[in-house]
């Protein structure tokens, strides 16, 4: 039965002869190991083709969604964390085994006439890998491939003559975005997929009518089936053994933050096999002027090179060709193996790498936390407000950036480097902030205001030490106060003063009279003067104290009548308009200072799945 | 590795059989390798616990839709019901994730879920104003929920509802229970 439905089919089509030729191949000198090497390459891209057509399925490419995919992928899908893995370490191996098959033909000068052609189309093939990686590196949208990106894209604009324009096409326009990914995506997917399959069989098809280069010892021929092909499978099954331990080993591919055009220090860098060419780059030999030099003419050269080997015996001895061949490959391997070296140790030695790494893998676990979260989860802007809607991570650098040159956070400035070169922490010339407009930061307060925690570090704001003298309050009415004052942060944005002062919490407040007796000299609150009637120092208006409403006024308009506006111009705290601190700035800065945030998990997430 | 063969190389039946079998068995073994955990990734919708927990309407999934006074008698009303989506890695805030059709009987009130049971199209009101109607296929509805013709599978999906006096107002709140159930069958029968 089945042997008529196969002879019939073969009737047909013909394809038991096409087997058997593809089956029968004889081997010149018989099957060997170190023919291996060109079946390996093939495997690891069909590994490569399965998993990511798998991972098409579920991949977006656009800056809004492409970080939150591959975070689904890896994270939630089943098995997604592997499939990932397997193409992420499917790709290294694959420039690995390129590398290898290249050595290989190259040692056994299987480039020399008549298989020149082949060897061309062994190096285009090599720079369609490349291709792949240089595009792939980018698809998840995270910091990391965002920044190399950008970074090997203005390599490519460096090319004399069209450069500039091959970039601009490459990119989508000059900015990094949407169209960067698309354009990405389809080479990645499509144009590169395409050419290589192309390339592949042209490649195996001017192999099949030369053979392989057998030692001159060697006698006889055997068929390609089973012996060879068994070779070739096991050094597959070897390929894709070690493809899945490192997958299983690292929990799958990588994740970054999701990128972040706006960072300031994040340390990039490219994939491994291209951190010699990125050593390069920062020799001193290359820099200003000369970059064009270590970043397009030596790779370039290095490549004509490359082509023009199997041409050099026309002119000079087949044997001093190879062996000029040899020595410059072998060379050349040891000099990029150098700077690697150099690379990596250069990083290592680093300490402000290291912060920067560091920060960066904070913001890393703090956006795989946030993602998996249900109280979060990835906004529908796009992945990147993530992190650019968190209190935790946004507030703190804007607090860092804009609050604590002049206030301190939890006993803390920020480090800054001064004229030396070396880091100093910030000096204290505004109170510290953190807690500020709780109760303990009040009772803090009323205790000792010369602290540098609230006025130690403001000698214009006497005002509060000056009342610290001379008030008589014992510690069971300073409570009372604190509580008091402490309410006021409940106060609603919407509120209004006569609504407030209504509400029983206020008039029935045990802190009430204290208050209204020793604050309320200075400090007013309502325009009647109900909670007392200011006047003795100039002091801040109350109304809302530590509620979001007082805190955005005070932000925006220090020097307010209502604010500190009695002060020197000199000794007030700058303002910031709108331009200067956004609404969402505003936002999550307001809820870092109140804590409202999804707190870290005590242990850090780890990287790779669950 | 692989010693030279000799001047006419013959493999012995035993190794090339050896070979044949190892070839096969270990390519089977890659394919393996690559494809089950891309079969999983694929059916990960079936195999993963679903989100519906942590989406659509919470705690005990009633949710308020109108008061008893927005309703008059026998006059069918549509209203929004609101829900958390996750949209595989995206959150949504809440917002209209469905319609209910609300109708009211006297000091009772009859939900129906706007989906239409044949194939999941949106059940408006008929012509007549006393009837519902799906203009996808045709499916019509009595006020009831009843089919009024073949088209349906079943009578419109039925909701459960609560009508709870809120404290503050003497208003009654009309409080429903929404779900989603499969289309074309002719049991009810709610989706995960
Ligand atoms: S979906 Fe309503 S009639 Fe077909």
């Amino acid at each position: 039965m089945l042997k008529q439905l196969s002879d019939w089919l073969d009737n047909r089509t013909g394809y038991k002869h096409l087997i058997s030729e593809t089956l029968d191949e004889p081997v010149k000198g018989g099957a060997r190991w170190k023919y291996v090497f060109g079946s390996a390459v093939t495997t690891a891209f069909m590994m490569q083709l399965i998993t990511g057509i798998f991972l098409m399925t579920a991949y977006s490419p656009s800056s809004s969604t492409a970080w939150g995919s591959v975070y689904f992928i890896s994270y939630e899908m089943v098995g997604g964390w592997f499939v990932r893995g397997m193409h992420h370490f499917g790709a290294q191996a694959m420039v690995i085994l390129l590398f290898l098959h290249l050595l290989q033909v190259l040692i056994a000068g299987a480039y020399h006439a008549p298989r020149e052609v082949n060897w061309w189309l062994g190096m285009v093939l090599l720079f369609i890998t490349l291709g792949f990686s240089l595009t792939g590196y980018l698809l998840p949208w995270d910091q990391k491939g965002y920044w190399a990106t950008k970074v090997a894209t203005n390599i490519m604009g460096l090319t004399p003559l069209f450069g500039a324009q091959v970039q601009k096409v490459v990119v989508g326009g000059s900015e990094y975005g949407n169209q960067t990914l698309t354009r990405f995506f389809g080479l990645h997917v499509g144009v590169l997929p395409g050419l290589l399959i192309m390339t592949l069989a042209a490649h195996i098809m001017v192999f099949r009518r030369h053979g392989v280069t057998a030692p001159k010892s060697s006698t006889g021929s055997e068929p390609f089936w089973p012996k060879q092909v068994f070779m070739d499978t096991v050094a597959s099954v070897a390929v894709v053994g070690v493809v899945a331990f490192f997958a299983i080993a690292e929990r799958g591919a990588p994740l970054d933050a999701p990128a972040e055009p706006s960072s300031s220090d994040y340390p990039a860098r490219p994939e491994w096999y291209f951190l010699s060419l990125f050593q390069l780059l920062k020799q001193p030999a290359f820099a200003g002027e000369n970059e064009i030099i270590g970043a397009i003419i030596v790779p370039g050269a290095i490549v004509a090179a490359l082509f023009a080997f199997p041409l050099l015996e026309k002119f000079i001895p087949r044997k001093l060709a190879h062996l000029l061949a040899c020595g410059l490959v072998f060379g050349l391997t040891g000099a990029a193996g150098l700077l690697t070296m150099q690379a990596m140790t250069a990083d290592s030695g680093d300490a402000d790498f290291k912060i920067s790494r560091d920060k960066a893998d904070v913001a890393r676990r703090r956006a795989l936390f946030l993602a998996g979260n249900p109280k979060a989860g990835v906004p529908p802007e796009g992945s990147r407000y993530l992190l650019l809607n968190d209190p935790l991570h946004t507030g703190q650098q804007i607090l860092e950036q804009k609050c604590l040159s002049c206030h301190y956070f939890d006993g803390k400035g920020v480090m800054e480097r001064g004229k030396d070169g070396k880091k100093v922490m910030t000096r204290q010339v505004a109170s510290d902030l953190s807690g500020f407009g709780s109760r303990g930061w009040v009772r803090g307060l009323l205790d000792n205001p010369s602290d540098t925690k609230y006025f130690g570090t403001t000698p214009q704001c006497g005002g509060m030490k000056r009342w610290k003298k001379t008030s008589k309050l014992k510690p069971d009415e300073l409570d009372k106060v604190a509580d008091f004052v402490a309410s006021f942060a409940k106060v609603g944005n919407e509120e209004t003063i006569d609504d407030w002062m209504t509400k029983e919490d206020v008039t029935k407040h045990p802190g009430l009279e204290l208050f209204k007796k020793d604050c309320g000299r200075c400090h007013t609150v309502d325009a009647g003067g109900a909670l007392g009637e200011g006047g003795e120092e100039e002091a801040p208006n109350l109304f809302g104290w530590g509620s979001p409403r007082w805190i955005q006024r005070m932000i925006r308009h220090p020097e307010a009548a209502d604010r500190y506006g009695f002060l020197e111009q000199k000794g007030q705290m700058p303002g910031f308009d709108e331009t200067e601190l956004a609404v969402r700035e505003m936002t999550v800065l307001m809820k870092l200072l109140k804590g409202d945030y999804i707190p870290n998990p005590p242990e850090p997430a780890k990287a790779g799945s669950h | 590795m692989g010693e030279p063969p000799k001047e006419k190389p013959v493999t012995e039946p035993n190794r090339r059989s050896f070979h044949k079998f190892g070839s096969i068995l270990l390519g089977s073994i890659i394919g393996a390798v690559l494809t089950i955990p891309g079969i999983g990734f694929i059916l990960s919708p079936i195999l993963r616990k679903t989100d519906a927990e942590d989406g659509e309407s919470t705690g005990d999934g009633f949710q308020a839709l109108a008061k008893l006074s927005d309703l008059q008698e026998g006059i069918p009303k549509v209203f929004p019901v609101l829900g958390k989506v996750k949209d595989a890695w995206v959150q949504y805030p809440e917002e209209p994730v469905g319609s209910v059709w609300l109708v009211r009987k006297g000091e009772a009130v009859d939900a129906f879920s706007a989906e239409c049971p044949h194939l999941g199209c949106a059940v408006s009101l008929g012509p007549d104003g006393n009837s519902f109607f799906c203009p996808c296929h045709t499916s019509a509805f009595t006020l009831e929920g009843k089919p009024n013709n073949p088209v349906p599978p079943r009578a419109m999906d039925s909701l459960e509802v609560v009508l709870k006096q809120t404290p503050a107002s003497d208003e009654t709140e009309i409080r429903v229970k929404f779900q989603r159930f499969r289309t074309a069958i002719p049991e009810k029968s709610p989706l995960a």
